[in-house]
């Protein structure tokens, strides 16, 4: 890399492999020199196929196979399609059952923001801070565990409620847990707002205006981030959160400081949440009856997932199996949002922008395929174009 | 009045010149259909009048009986849903590229085209997005005819 010539055109392909991870991408950037003109991107190396295996499955097995969408946020994409089947069918969750939903769902939201901090941290060279905060992520996926069973994965829903209930001893230890963690948590917050060093990676860096992110559709902390209020738990609340209110966190320089900002914060919401419902937790049952058929008709069941809106359009055609479920899962418009801002900025701020938008797959080795005009190709893993950034922020 | 009813109000009142059939499938929400044709002039009036998001475009095959496509553009202003709904012949599916006035719809048309079949006139990149490299042309997996499932 550092024998390019000045002003020559190269495009860098990187990806799509990233061995140990869940997510491969594949992005090409076009590069003048040291500044990135354009970027794009190519999907599906892990596309599965879940939206059309969900049209010859009944309704029941189509909620474990839309849970596996993904990995960190599992319990959100079953929260989605649940509240979505029970509109259609014309039932209600009971109170319980809706608030251990936002309980895990706010358990969840730690969790992907622990890990993402530790990601975009080691992007940044930062691993002192990335193995602190996977460190802390292990509570609350023991918590997790104790509570449903499973670190990922939860399957805390079923359609017509949960399967978990919360005993006073479970609620007592997520207590201790949630305790700690927000110590450990003020400590990231200062970490992230005054090391001068972290700064110079994040400051003023992949800035995007509240113009572009309310226009483009950019949503969760990358959207609130740039100081646009737009969180379903608010706007429209689902499952419990009107009957525990989560506050609006936002951010006005929409560069990456302030994205790592709103996480963090809303790392102190989800406490305050988590509390909340321990403390309030209504008596009762957990589930209620499902009919096998769904009714006919078609509904649109939105949820705040720790990346963002995601949404989900279900149609039933009053059969056992639905007729068309779809998904939009909050990556996509971030990474269409974002990726326009690549444009502009140094080549070694890519790693960190892309980590930035928290896009479901993270720090392991991709290759990086150098190419200039001729055809002529290098080849760079990630590892290296991470030390290339650290390297030139040295 | 909530602010939802009026969200949705005005959506529908910018949107009516367009509009051929209004359906209220949820209290959160208003569907209406426009033709292909008119489609770019409706989503540009919700972008002039900054109303929402647009939040997703979910395509859906009506099967082959019913010989029609549709295309849904699914606009967000809080927990107000406003749709668009276009209904396309599925021996010639087309819609107008919206990417003129909202440049971060081109994954969702990418997705339209792989999955559908359905052809986004003027959409700029046309590549593949989810489908991997060596899969055939003219096989659209989201179609209801697609008979290629394992173990089916």
């Amino acid at each position: 890399m550092t024998t390019a010539k000045e002003n020559e055109i190269f495009r860098i392909p990187i990806g799509p492999q990233h061995p140990a991870l869940k997510e491969p991408g594949h992005f090409e950037f076009v590069v003048d020199g040291e500044m990135v003109k354009s970027a794009t991107v190519r999907l599906g190396y892990v596309h599965r196929g879940i939206e059309k295996g969900t049209e010859n499955r009944n309704w029941v097995q189509a909620l474990y196979l839309l849970e596996r969408i993904c990995g960190i946020c599992s319990h959100v994409h079953a929260t989605a399609y649940s509240i979505g089947v029970e509109k259609l069918a014309g039932v209600e969750a009971p109170p319980r059952a809706q608030a251990i939903r936002v309980l895990v769902g706010e358990l969840e939201r730690v969790h992907s923001h622990m890990l993402w901090l530790g990601v975009a941290a080691h992007e940044a060279g930062f691993d002192t801070l990335f193995m602190y905060s996977w460190r802390d992520r292990e509570t609350v996926m023991n918590l997790l565990e104790g509570l449903t069973g499973n670190r990922v994965n939860y399957s805390a829903n079923l359609l017509g409620g949960v399967k978990c209930d919360v005993s006073s001893e479970q609620a007592d230890s997520i207590r201790v847990g949630i305790d700690f963690l927000e110590e450990r948590t003020k400590h990231y917050l200062e970490v992230v707002t005054t090391d001068v060093v972290f700064l110079r990676r994040t400051r003023g860096i992949g800035t995007m205006s509240k113009e572009v992110a309310e226009k483009h559709g950019a949503v969760g902390p990358n959207a609130r981030a740039s100081n646009v209020a737009r969180d379903i738990r608010i706007d429209a609340p689902y499952a419990a959160y009107a009957q525990y209110p989560v506050q609006l966190i936002t951010e006005t320089a929409g560069d990456l400081e302030a994205r790592f900002i709103v996480r963090i914060k809303e790392l102190f919401e989800s406490y305050r949440v988590i509390r909340q419902v321990l403390d309030t937790m209504p008596e009762g049952e957990l589930t209620v009856r499902m009919p096998r058929r769904i009714k006919e008709g078609e509904v649109i069941s939105r949820v705040e997932a720790p990346r963002g809106e995601l949404l989900y359009y279900i149609r039933s055609n009053g059969t056992d199996m639905p007729e068309r479920v779809k998904v939009r899962t909050p990556t996509l418009p971030n990474m269409a949002t974002v990726l326009t801002l690549a444009a502009g900025h140094q080549f070694a701020d890519m790693p960190m922008i892309l980590a930035g938008i928290d896009p479901c797959f993270s720090c392991n080795d991709r290759m990086v395929t150098v190419k200039d005009e001729d055809g002529d190709s290098r080849n760079m893993s990630w590892e290296q174009m991470r030390q290339y950034g650290i390297e030139r922020y040295k | 009045m909530t602010s939802i009813e009026t969200a949705l109000q005005t959506a529908s009142a910018i949107c009516e010149a367009w509009t051929k059939e209004t359906t209220i499938p949820e209290a959160s929400r208003i569907d209406i259909r426009v033709e292909a044709d008119d489609l770019l002039a409706a989503v540009q009036a919700l972008y002039d009048a900054n109303w929402g998001y647009l939040s997703a475009i979910t395509g859906m095959d009506l099967g082959v009986d019913k010989g029609e496509m549709v295309v849904l553009y699914h606009f967000c202003e809080g927990a107000a849903v406003f749709t668009l709904r276009v209904y396309i012949p599925r021996d010639d599916p087309k819609v107008p590229s919206v990417y003129g006035i909202i440049p971060s719809v081109s994954f969702y048309e990418r997705e339209l085209i792989e999955m559908f079949g359905i052809d986004v006139v003027d959409t700029p990149n046309r590549d593949r997005l989810f489908t991997p490299d060596d899969w055939p042309d003219g096989i659209y997996p989201m179609r209801k005819d697609f008979e290629h499932l394992q173990g089916s």
